[in-house]
């Protein structure tokens, strides 16, 4: 092991998973050997057999749709606004000087204590839901794609000018474009955190998703399952990244050229 | 026909942190007529760029004018092509559509502007990377599109900001023939700055020394080599006569510099 040194990627997948295992071997310890009470943490065989029974017995499949809906639902509204308007305040420094300083208090603001407020206003349908991942969102995104648009290469923009391009032109064909993969990188670091106001928002009034197993189970006192939907909402963190990963590569090829 | 005149054209940078406002160049004069390839030189810090950006419209001066043909200018536009000395290549497009980026601003339609494209990429010697991204690309190459992408936009005049500044001495040779060679054939109209004394005298009709802080034109020098020019050039007394000469100008600058340093 040298600083800086790299690992080739069979390598790097082998420690990746040696962690994995090396965790699973702990938490076996702990469990079967008894170090734990079963009350406080069930053991890794116990968990399979509940999720087992969650999906097949209690409709779990319905529960990880919905929130996977919600995430996706909310987080998709919070895009949709904070794109164009991060874009605006990065290429205009006057809509930045307007919007800034509130955007960055109402960063701050913490999306689950908003949620007794939501349910007073929207109920506890799915609308308050989607809002919660909203709020947590929305104002995150903005900020981050206003920083990256306005941190364009000032000599790419120079360049685009001589070349005869409008305020227009600069935006679409220089702003936007060199800003995407960044774009694309704070949408899928914003999901992530998206999935901890999803679930925060199902522990309180809800009926059904993954946060509402995980409540209905401490009241059991069953940790195996709420270890297992832990596990879940980790597994589709995982495939999601990856997605966006994937999806990202295929859309700016230039970046990795 | 082009006429590039600039007039009193002077720059101060205003005062900052309680620093006293640098003046970066002094009212200068110049006219460059049509087909002239005029090469600025001095030591950096003379604000040789300053004028160029100025002409380029992306800077302002602070008194003075600059025309070209008669028509004041007061920001960049196609008519005044440049290339500048770090790679500034959009590298989300490929070579073609880089050199296309000016003709696809005007609206030319996509065949004919592969057309156009294709006849510069094949110019500066490119044909085979036409989709290449520029990050495949060395930084020669690089800074060929780039002539090329100035090129295409077809402008009156063509502002080159010491393009070759960050190339190895042997790329830069191949670049000044193959600069050289297009303003041969073609005819164009070039403000080429650098402080590179050598490839002042081998580009250029008309060498302008300029001074240092603040930056004013010292000297005009005339370059009455003949055309055709080859890197065999380099190594003629008279050559050797303009480079002792350039080089007695610019030593004087440079210690000024030194000293104030």
């Amino acid at each position: 092991m040298r600083p800086l040194d790299p690992v080739t990627s069979k390598r790097r997948a082998a420690y990746g998973l040696a962690f994995f295992v090396l965790f699973v071997a702990l938490w076996s310890w702990a469990t079967f050997g008894g170090h734990v009470s079963k009350t406080f943490l069930a053991n890794p065989l116990t968990m399979v057999q509940e999720g087992v029974d969650l999906l097949t017995q209690h409709g779990f499949l319905f529960d990880i749709g919905m929130t996977i809906w919600r995430v996706v639902g909310g987080f998709a509204l919070a895009a949709v606004i904070a794109v164009p308007l991060g874009v605006l305040m990065g290429a205009y420094k006057p809509v930045e000087a307007f919007l800034e300083p509130f955007v960055s208090f109402a960063r701050y603001l913490p999306a689950s204590a908003f949620i007794p407020l939501l349910i007073l206003w929207a109920g506890i349908g799915e609308l308050q839901k989607l809002l919660v991942i909203f709020i947590g969102s929305v104002f995150q995104v903005i900020l981050m794609v206003a920083v990256t648009v306005g941190a364009t290469r000032r000599d790419l923009v120079e360049a685009a000018y001589t070349l005869g391009a409008g305020d227009r032109g600069i935006i679409r064909r220089v702003l936007l474009p060199s800003s995407a993969p960044e774009i694309a990188e704070i949408l899928r670091l914003v999901l992530g955190w998206a999935w901890t106001y999803v679930i925060v928002a199902e522990l309180i009034g809800s009926s059904s998703g993954i946060g509402h197993m995980i409540t209905d189970s401490q009241a059991l006192l069953n940790t195996g399952q709420i270890i297992f939907g832990i596990i879940v909402i980790g597994l589709i963190g995982l495939i999601s990244d990856f997605l966006f990963k994937a999806f990202n590569a295929w859309l700016f090829p230039w970046k990795l050229a | 026909m082009t006429t590039l005149k600039i007039e009193q054209v002077s720059r101060t940078f205003p005062a900052r942190h309680g620093n006293a406002p640098t003046k970066a160049l002094e009212p200068t004069d110049l006219i460059i007529g049509n087909n002239d390839f005029v090469t600025i030189l001095g030591p950096s810090g003379c604000g040789k760029s300053t004028l160029l950006r100025i002409v380029a419209g992306l800077d302002r001066p602070t008194s003075g004018r600059v025309t070209l043909d008669a028509r004041e200018v007061t920001g960049p536009g196609a008519d005044r092509g440049m290339v500048f000395q770090s790679y500034t290549l959009f590298p989300w497009l490929t070579v073609r559509e880089n050199i296309a980026f000016g003709l696809r601003e005007r609206g030319v339609p996509q065949g004919e502007r592969h057309k156009i494209a294709d006849a510069f990429i094949r110019q500066v010697g490119l044909a085979g990377f036409e989709n290449h991204w520029p990050k495949q690309l060395s930084g020669g190459m690089q800074q060929r599109t780039a002539i090329a992408r100035a090129l295409a936009n077809d402008p009156k005049i063509l502002l080159l900001d010491e393009p070759f500044g960050a190339l190895d001495n042997q790329t830069r040779a191949l670049m000044q023939e193959m600069l050289l060679g297009i303003w041969e054939r073609d005819q164009k109209t070039v403000l080429f700055v650098t402080h590179d004394i050598e490839e002042a005298i081998f580009l250029g009709s008309r060498v302008i020394v300029m001074s240092a802080r603040p930056g004013r034109i010292k000297a005009e020098i005339a370059v009455d080599l003949p055309h055709p020019r080859s890197y065999k050039i380099k190594t003629t007394p008279e050559f050797v006569r303009l480079k002792e000469r350039l080089v007695e100008e610019i030593r004087t600058e440079a210690l000024k510099v030194a000293e104030h340093a």
